[in-house]
C-alpha cells in the first residue's frame, strides 16, 4: 500500500468525469445485432442460392434452425452483455441454453433424416473451400464490436463474458453461412458450422482476462 | 437515523451524481462505503490490517472502473457488494498462487552435518566466501542493466513479462541480459555453467 485510502478517495474524486451510462443488456445486444447484421450481410451477398422463395418458406426445419440460430446469438448477447453488470440475475446466463438445444435438437434430426433418406453417403463430411473465405471473414466485425461492448462493461468474470459472446458471435455467423448454404447437408452443418462454435466458444473463454481483465486506471495507489 | 432502503437511496442519489462527474458527491460516497467495505472484507477473510487497506483500494478503484455499469434505478449496495466480492475472490486467488511457491520455515542456520553442504558456493578456495556475501560482492559488480535484470527475476521472481514493464526493457533484451548476469556470476564465483 503505498498510499493511504482516504488519498485515494481524495484523488478519485478529483479526477471523476462525466460518464454515460451503459444501456440495459438486451438493449446493447439489438445495437450489436444492428451492427453486426449488415456486415454479415454484406458478406453473403452475392453469394445467396438462388432459390424459390415459396421452396424456402416451406422448409420448416430450415426455418426452426435459422430461428434458433439468431434466437442463440440474440441471448447469447443479452447473456454476455448481463454478465459485465455487477449484481446481475445470475439466470440470464443460462438464457441461450433453450434456443441452442433447439439448434442442435434441428441440425441432429436432419442428420439423421439424410442418413435415412442416402444412406452413409447422407453423413459423408467433405471439406467446402468454397465457403472458406466468407466463413473465415464472416465473424470478424461481430467479434470486434463484440469485444469492444464488453470492455465498457464490468469485467466480473471475464471468461463467462467471452465464452456467451463468442457463441453469440459463432450463431450470427452460421446464420449468415445458413442464407447461401441452403439445404446443406446436416452433417456438414454439423461438423464446419456447430463444431466451429464448439471450437471458438472455449478459446475466447481463455483469452478472457487478456481482452476483458480490469484495467489500470491511471490513479497509482 | 436513516433505515438501510433510505441509506441505499441516499447513496444511488450520490452515486448518479458522480456519474454526471460531481466529485463532491463522489467524494462523499467514497468516505461512506469505506467502513463498509472494510466490514466487508474482514467478515469474508482474515486479513493483516494492511492487507485489508489494499484490498479495500481494490475494490474502490473497481467501482471507479466501472462507474458506468450502475443504473441509479436499481439499488447501490448489491451493485457495490458484486464488485467486493468479486475483487475478494480475485485477491484470494493470487493470494493462493503466491502462496504456493512459497515455503514457510524458520531460521535454519545448518540444514546439514556436513559444513560444505551449508555453503552456497560448493568450490571456493581460501580467498572464497561460500556464502551470500560473495554473491552479493558479484552481483555488486553486475553492469546496472544486467544487476536490475537478475534482482526482477530471479530475486523478486517477477515473471519476464512483469519484468519487462518494471524494467523499461523489452522480454527479449532481458533474456540476454540475465543470461549474461548469470554467465558473470557464475565466472565471479568460480563455479562451473
Amino acid at each position: 500500500m503505498s498510499i493511504d485510502t482516504d488519498e485515494l478517495i481524495k484523488r478519485l474524486s478529483a479526477d471523476v468525469r462525466p460518464v454515460s451510462r451503459l444501456a440495459p443488456p438486451w438493449r446493447r445486444a439489438a445495437l450489436w445485432l444492428a451492427l453486426s447484421l449488415p456486415y454479415v450481410a454484406a458478406v453473403v451477398w452475392g453469394k445467396v442460392a438462388i432459390v424459390d422463395a415459396a421452396h424456402v418458406l416451406a422448409d420448416v426445419r430450415f426455418l426452426i434452425e435459422q430461428t434458433a440460430t439468431f434466437a442463440t446469438a440474440a441471448t447469447g448477447a443479452v447473456a454476455a452483455f448481463a454478465s459485465t453488470v455487477p449484481g446481475f440475475d445470475r439466470r440470464l446466463l443460462l438464457l441461450p441454453l433453450a434456443p441452442l438445444a433447439v439448434w442442435l435438437a434441428s441440425v441432429g434430426a436432419g442428420c439423421i433424416d439424410d442418413w435415412l433418406r442416402l444412406g452413409p453417403e447422407g453423413l459423408a463430411i467433405r471439406p467446402d473451400w468454397e465457403c472458406l473465405p466468407a466463413a473465415s471473414v464472416i465473424g470478424i466485425a461481430p467479434a470486434a464490436i463484440m469485444v469492444l461492448m464488453l470492455r465498457r462493461g464490468a469485467p466480473l468474470y471475464p471468461r463467462t463474458s467471452l465464452l456467451l459472446g463468442a457463441l453469440a458471435v459463432a450463431a450470427i455467423a452460421n446464420f449468415g453461412m445458413q442464407i447461401f448454404h441452403f439445404r446443406d447437408a446436416s452433417i456438414m452443418v454439423l461438423i464446419w458450422h456447430v463444431g466451429s462454435v464448439a471450437v471458438i466458444a472455449p478459446l475466447a473463454g481463455l483469452a478472457g482476462e487478456r481482452l476483458i481483465g480490469w484495467r489500470p486506471l491511471g490513479v497509482s495507489k | 437515523m436513516l433505515d438501510d432502503s433510505e441509506q441505499d437511496r441516499c447513496l444511488a442519489e450520490l452515486m448518479a451524481r458522480a456519474q454526471e462527474g460531481d466529485g463532491a458527491a463522489y467524494g462523499e460516497l467514497l468516505r461512506l462505503v469505506t467502513p463498509r467495505l472494510r466490514r466487508a472484507v474482514k467478515h469474508r477473510r482474515r486479513l493483516e490490517p494492511c492487507d485489508v487497506e489494499d484490498l479495500v483500494q481494490d475494490i474502490l478503484l473497481s467501482l471507479h472502473a466501472a462507474r458506468a455499469t450502475y443504473d441509479p434505478t436499481r439499488p447501490f449496495m448489491p451493485w457495490l457488494l458484486a464488485i467486493a466480492r468479486n475483487r475478494i475472490a480475485d485477491w484470494a486467488r493470487r493470494h493462493a498462487r503466491g502462496a504456493a511457491n512459497e515455503v514457510a520455515n524458520g531460521e535454519l542456520p545448518e540444514t546439514f552435518a556436513l559444513v560444505s553442504a551449508n555453503r552456497l558456493i560448493e568450490s571456493f578456495g581460501e580467498e572464497s566466501f561460500g556464502d551470500g556475501e560473495a554473491l552479493a560482492r558479484a552481483l555488486a559488480n553486475l553492469p546496472p542493466g544486467q544487476r536490475r535484470a537478475v534482482e526482477l527475476t530471479k530475486l523478486k521472481e517477477l515473471s519476464l513479462k512483469e519484468a519487462a514493464a518494471a524494467s523499461g526493457m523489452t522480454v527479449s533484451a532481458l533474456k540476454v541480459a540475465v543470461h549474461r548476469a548469470m554467465g558473470a556470476l557464475r565466472r565471479a564465483l568460480g563455479t562451473k555453467a
